[in-house]
Order: C-alpha cells, then structure tokens, then sequence
C-alpha cells in the first residue's frame, strides 16, 4: 500500500471573518491528472498558495512525499519537487528564453550555487533545459529576452520555467488564462502527454470548465473553502451541489 | 567572438596598464592607482547593484573596514602589507557577514535604508571610539614595507613599486568578477534581481544568494579600502561616512550598470572628470549633479550601455 | 538634577521640532509619490539660506525671511518636481533616489557658489532674542517658541488632512493612487502640489533654524536628511503621526545621548533605526505593506 504522493489533512485558513480554506482533507495520487475548479473566491488560490507555501495554513497538515511539508519554505518544497506555475505571467523578462529555463534547471541539477566555474561548461543543464523548451514548443527562440516573446510565449515559458525543476508535483494556476484557443488546446496536449509519462503529476486550477472535463482524471469542486464535490469529471458534472454553486452562476 | 574580442580589449588594457606603470610618472601613476582601486570598489559593488538589483547606501562602512583593517593590523601586528591587506579583507568580510544577515531580510527602499543605518552605526563607532581609531583625525602614518619572501624581498616604498600590487589585485578583482558573472551563481543573481518571487519557486533559499552577493561586494569593498589606506597612507572616517556609500553608485551609473566593463569606465571617468573639474573650480559636485542628472533622465545604460546600444543598433536595424 | 534633566527634555524638543518640520515633508512626499527624497534635506538648506537673503534685503527683519523665504524654497521645488523628478515616476526606485540624490549634489554647490564656503552668522529673530528663567537656568525663549510652533503645525496639518476636500484627496491618493486617479483626480497636479507643499515644509524648517543655530554652513542639510530618514522610518514611512512622535523620541533620545552618553549618541539612533526597520518595518504608525 503506498501513500499519496500530497497529502492534506484538515487544512483550514481564514482571513478575518472570511474563511478561505475550511478543514480539508485531500489526498493526490501520483499520476493522477487532476484539477481544482471552484468560483471566484471559493479559495482556490488560497489552496495553491498554502500548498507551495506562499501563505502559512492557520491549522492542518501537508505531507509531501512522505515528508511534512506545512512549515518549509517555498524553496525547500520546490527541492523536494512540489513546483507551481502563475496565473499571470511570471518570468525573468530581461533575460533570454533560455537563461529562464537555465535558472531552475541549475537549481534542480545541484549547480546553482557555483560561482567560479563558467555556466558554458554545464553542459548536462544545457541539454535539459533545451530539452523543456522543445516541450513545450520554444526550443528555436531560446536567445530571445522573454519579454520580446508574444503572451502565449510568454504562457509556454511560464510552463516550461515551472516543468524545468523536474518537479514530482505540479500546481498549474489557470495555464490557459490569456491564451488563444489555438494555443490552448497546443498546451493542453502537452500537459497530457507530460503526464501520461508519469514523471510529473499535475494538479490544474482553473475555472474554464470544459478544459477540466476534457482533460481530468479526477475534480476536485471547492466552494467558499470547502471541498463541496470529489470525483471523476463525469460524476461531478451530475453533481446536484455542483451545480447549484457553480454552474448556475455561469449560467447567470 | 564576440567574448574573443573582449579578452583583447582586456589584455590591450592590462598591457597599457604594464607600460604606463614602467614609463609613467608619479602624478599619473597616483591618479591611475586611484582609478584601479575605486574600479575594484565598484566591480564588487556592481555584483550587488548591478546584478542582483540591491541598492546600498552603506558601503563605505566596509570600504572603511578594509582601509582601518590594514591600519590597525599595521599598527598592532604586523607590518607586512600582504598580511595588513589580508587582516583588511577579513574585517570588511566580517563586518559584511553580520550587516548583510540583517540587511537582506529586506529588499529596495527597506534595504538602502538598513544598509545607510548600518553604515552609520560604523561610522559613529569609527568616530567616537578614539582610542582605536583616532577618532575625527583617523590613523596616520600607515607605511608601506616590503613585502617579505624569504629569499627576496619586493619594495613598494615608491609609487612605481606600489603600483604593480595595485594592477595585481586590479586584474584579479576583473577576473573574479568575470568568473562571477559568468557562473551559475551569477545567473542566478540576475534572476533575483529580474524577478525574486519566481527565483524562489525555482527553489533558489533568495536570503542566502542576496547575502553572497553582498558578502562578495563587501570584501571587494574591503580590499579596495585597504589598498586606499596603502596608497594614501591614512584612514580617516569620512571613507566611512554615507555620502562615501554613494560613490560606487555613482561609478556604476556613469559607466553602466551590469557590465564588466561599467565599473572600469565608470571609475576612469569619475576619477578623471574629478581631477579635471578640480583644476578649474572647486565645484565639482555641482559638475557632477549635472552628470548625474543627464545620465538618469537621457543615458541610464551609462557609457558602455549606451555604446553597446549604438553597436547593437548599427548592426541590425530593429523597430 | 531635576534642573539638567528639565532642560535636556527642553534642548531635546526643540531639536526634535526641526527635524519634525524635515521629516514631514518628506513622509508626506514618500505616502503620496512613492519618492524617497534624498534631496529635502537641501531644501531644509535653502529654505535657511533663502530665509537668510529676504532678511538681508528687507531690513534684517526675521520674521519676513521666515514668510518668504521658504515660498521661494517651494517654487525651486516646484521646477524640480515638475522637470526632473516627473520623468523618472515609472522607473525602478533606485533611479528616483538617485535622481533626487544628484539635486543634493547640485544644491550643496550652488549654496556655496551663491554665498561661500565659510559659516554665516545670523541676527536673532526681533522680540525673542533674549531668555527666560527655568529652574534657576536660563533657556533662550527662541526656542520655547520653536517647541510651540511644532505642534501648531502638526495640528493644522491633521486639520488639512483630515477637515478638507483637499486633504481628503491626498490620503485617498496615498493609500490607494488608481482609486484616486479613478475619482477624477488628476495624479500629475496632485503630485506637483503635494512635492512643492512638502518642500515648503522642509524649507519652513529650514528658516526656523536660521535664528536657532546662529550659524549657516553649507553642509547643513546633509545632517538633517538623515536624522529626517530616521524619524520617518521609526513613525512609519507616510505617517506623519508617526514622524511626529519619532522627531520627538529622536530629538529627546539625541539630547540624553549627548548629555549622558556621549560616545554612543549617534551609534544610539541609528540603531533604533535599525531595530524598527527589522522588527517593524511599516514603522509605530505606518500601514503594513
């Protein structure tokens, strides 16, 4: 019997009155693709941050891969390979498209903290971090300043930044935000296919509803901090709780 | 080739360096000293501005400390000036280990002003602990004795004897700071600097990078002063004072920020522009405030930004 | 005993008055332009030196250097703001502090070039040149007025701030720019307005300390900024509340320092400064960040 790989037990946050995140208890498989919807302020972002640990949880617990994770530091989670992206676009915009992805390349292959040696010579995160630009499509362009690069550029290498710590789990925060359906649906092939690998399990926020019915092996439904829905995307689509919450109010 | 042309541009450099220290004469030789150690002031400097993107006004503290390093190890231990330099180097390492720890727990305006409070808080020391440090007269009377090698010894008594040591650790600190610039570390500067959260989530501890970087700009800081304190054969507290702190600043403006080649500029020109001004009036902040002026609101790359922006655009014309 | 410690206090508030009057202004600039302003410290400077020059040509007459002088002081701050200190809005924050640390650099010169090197003696201001018996110890009775005269202007700054439309706009601005801007202010003029007020306080300072000090030096501003840095920093950058009560904690604080520990005074403040910047850094009276 092997353990999840992300464990959260009664996890609870609050703002004042307001309570982002109300005792949840969520387990993540590995491998499993899976995506957190919820409406606008229902504390998915609240979760994302808890999890790589922007914010400090009120109460609860998050083990990560055997280990407890609830009080390390952002980087110390991202060593262990607990890796999120952004929803707005958040990369090294002075620097070229490769230096993006050299950056948590070096820190993953144990380099970063040389600083006597030339990085030329690295030439083991040379070719992993081409490797993650091929991936995601932006492998002809790496001496380009990221921010000469369009919006959905931008996006891939956000993904890329993200999926270049090799990370055992990645939040993605709403990976299609902004981009065109071309795009979207480029991107999305490219997350199932990293994750039928099977290196890398994915946890995808959003809101886009057809992109997680389409794409998901599991949905997890969050409402003003609870969870209020867990299933496979055809059971939760029948939801009746679902629907009253959420899709109603798209409807409106 | 382009790297190629750079090494050339440093060796043709060096090699001028070489000549004007056999042919030059003792004013030159002075002047070019000065240059070489404000320039080993900014190179570490820049490591700290430039490139991780942290502003402070507090290094003339460790400049000081390196400068009162050499003065009191000469005084009380020892007079070799290798050993002098090296206790100077320590100090100003020392001082930058402890300010640093602090000071990086915060980032722009936050930062420059712990980085001033702490400056002040060691210039207060250095001016009010006169048994030490002599107080407002500083420490007078620092020598320069040869350097002892056992089988044979190398004067530095003579400004064109000193002057070799000076393009010694001149040439040294451009490497280092090369090495720096080009390593994984360095890169990783520039992504703190770029963007510091995402830095973090790409599990980079920031705290730790942001206190290497200051360490390293410290003891470089350090070294220069203690080369200062040689050259000068004094110390005296206003090296330690903010409106000192702002020097390199300066210098890394007027040359150009986050080059190799800004510091060494930057200094030629701060220097230069000083000596120069200073014939004619002794107005030279105001010449300066006019400088500083341009730079910031037509020219922010400084010289070798602006020059490198001239060369990129010649060659291809872009919108 | 009694009599040393009543007058330290005494020394210590008038002293802290001055610096109240320099870090106003700047906390007022920093909450509304985000512009940490190196250089108030030379309008300080030439609000005195300006003060100065209206008392010479007017009969040297004080008190109408003291009202003209500083709104000369405000119309240089005017031209520096308006010229200078817009462009550089949208860059990095070490641009703009540089930027205003090149007018200090600029400002320390032309005093020199304008009236010398050497210290000037000042006249005393008519109808307060003498002093008056406290304890048994003459005080100069300039400087009660001055220790009057700070906390007048703090209130009628809270009423400025607080009681007016315009004071209301400056707050909304300071708390929350494009909530402002989406009102119908206009961000550019309120900007000017708020620099040039703020410079005409510091200079206002700067007037006040001609009779205070007797002496004008070119290098006068340079100590203030920093003691102005530090009150701000303590009462939370933008609080003037705040540099209120720190110019009194450091204006106290400097005159227990010299009187009792005199080696460590200096060493004393800055690192209070320290401490507060790490421990708190939005200051006693500063909102979080």
């Amino acid at each position: 019997m092997s353990s999840p790989l992300l464990q959260v037990k009664g996890l609870t946050k609050a703002f004042g009155k307001v309570v982002t995140a109300r005792e949840i208890d969520l387990d993540f498989e590995a491998g499993v693709l899976t995506s957190i919807i919820g409406p606008n302020g229902a504390g998915k972002s609240t979760f994302i941050n808890m999890m790589s640990g922007s914010l400090s949880a009120d109460a609860g617990a998050i083990t990560f891969d055997g280990h407890d994770v609830t009080r390390l530091p952002i980087h110390a989670r991202v060593g262990m390979g607990l890796c999120r992206s952004f929803q707005v676009v958040n990369v090294f915009p002075g620097l070229t498209v490769f230096e993006n992805v050299e950056i948590p390349t070096l820190v993953n292959r144990r380099r970063a903290a040389r600083f006597f040696s030339p990085r030329a010579k690295e030439t083991q995160v040379r070719d992993q971090a081409l490797e993650v630009l091929n991936l995601v499509g932006l492998g002809h362009r790496t001496e380009v300043k990221a921010s000469e690069l369009s919006h959905g550029d931008q996006r891939l290498l956000e993904v890329a930044i993200a999926m270049a710590a090799r990370p055992k789990l990645l939040f993605l925060d709403e990976p299609t935000a902004g981009m065109n359906p071309v795009e979207r649906v480029d991107i999305l092939k490219h997350i199932r296919r990293i994750s039928n690998q099977g290196s890398t399990t994915f946890v995808i926020v959003e809101h886009d509803m057809d992109i997680v019915f389409s794409l998901s092996d599991r949905v997890v439904v969050l409402h003003r901090g609870d969870v209020i829905c867990d299933g496979p995307p055809s059971v939760v689509q029948c939801d009746e709780q679902v629907r009253e919450c959420y899709l109603g109010q798209e409807v409106m | 080739m382009i790297t190629n042309k750079a090494y050339m541009a440093f060796g043709l450099l060096l090699a001028g360096l070489v000549v004007l220290g056999l042919a030059g004469d003792r004013f030159l030789l002075y002047i070019s000293m000065r240059i070489m150690i404000l320039a080993i002031f900014a190179l570490g400097f820049d490591i700290l501005f430039g490139r991780t993107g942290l502003l402070s006004f507090g290094h003339g503290a460790f400049y000081a400390g390196g400068a009162y390093g050499v003065a009191l190890c000469y005084m009380h231990l020892a007079k070799d000036p290798l050993l002098c330099l090296l206790a100077g180097v320590l100090l100003a390492t020392g001082l930058a280990l402890v300010i640093g720890f602090f000071c990086v727990r915060h980032t722009e305006i936050y930062f420059a002003m712990l980085t001033l409070a702490f400056g002040m808080m060691v210039f207060s020391l250095i001016w009010n602990l006169r048994e030490i440090t002599g107080g407002d007269d500083g420490l007078v009377g620092v020598g320069r004795q040869a350097i002892n090698l056992g089988l044979f010894k190398i004067p530095l008594r003579k400004e064109s004897e000193f002057y070799f040591l000076v393009l010694a650790f001149f040439t040294g600190a451009i490497w280092v700071a090369h090495r720096i610039r080009t390593s994984p570390f360095g890169l990783i500067l520039a992504g703190i600097r770029e963007n510091d959260r995402r830095t973090e989530f790409a599990g980079v501890n920031i705290r730790n990078y942001r206190l290497a970087a200051f360490v390293i700009s410290g003891a470089m800081a350090g070294l220069a002063g203690g080369l200062g304190v040689l050259l000068e054969s004094n110390a005296t507290p206003h090296i330690s004072h903010w409106s000192h702190s702002s020097d390199p600043v300066l210098v890394g403006l007027i040359g150009g920020l986050n080059t190799l080649a800004g510091p060494l500029v930057g200094s030629l020109v701060f220097v230069g522009l000083k000596e120069l001004v200073m014939r004619f009036t002794t107005y030279w902040m105001l010449f300066f405030g006019v400088v500083l002026l341009i730079i910031l609101l037509g020219f922010r790359g400084g010289v070798v930004g602006t020059l490198v922006q001239r060369l990129a655009g010649r060659r291809e014309v872009r919108s | 005993m009694l009599q040393s410690i009543v007058h330290v206090c005494l020394a210590g508030l008038s002293q802290g008055m001055f610096i109240w009057l320099v870090a106003s202004g700047l906390t007022l600039i920093f909450g509304v332009l985000g512009v940490l302003n190196f250089a108030h410290g030379s309008f300080y400077m030439l609000g005195a030196y300006f003060c100065f020059m209206v008392l010479r040509a007017l009969g040297e007459n004080f008190w109408w250097g003291l009202l003209l002088g500083p709104v000369c002081v405000a119309a240089v701050g005017y031209l520096v703001e308006r010229f200078f200190l817009r462009r550089v809005y949208g860059l990095e924050l070490p641009y703009q502090l540089l930027l205003t640390f090149a007018f200090v650099l600029l400002f320390d010169d032309l005093v020199k070039i304008f009236w010398g090197a050497a210290s000037i003696g000042t006249p005393p201001a008519p109808g307060l040149a003498d002093s008056i018996m406290i304890l048994g110890r003459r005080f100069p009775s300039y400087n009660l007025f001055v220790i009057a005269v700070g906390p007048l202007l703090a209130l009628g700054l809270w009423g400025l701030l607080e009681k007016t439309w315009a004071g209301r706009i400056i707050r909304a601005s300071s708390s929350d720019r494009e909530m402002a801007s989406a009102l119908g202010v206009k961000v550019p003029t309120l900007f000017t307005a708020v620099f040039v007020f703020g410079t005409w306080l510091g200079a206002l300072g700067g007037g006040l300390a001609v009779p205070y000090l007797g002496l004008l030096t070119p290098g006068m501003g340079e100590q203030i900024i920093i003691e102005a840095f530090v009150v701000a920093v303590i009462g939370g950058l933008g609080s003037l509340k705040g540099a209120f009560l720190g110019a009194l904690v450091i204006g106290l604080l400097s005159a227990f320092g010299t009187r009792f520990l005199p080696t460590f005074d200096m060493f004393l403040t800055f690192i209070l400064m320290a401490g507060v910047l790490l421990w708190r850094p939005q200051g006693f009276f500063g909102e979080a960040r």
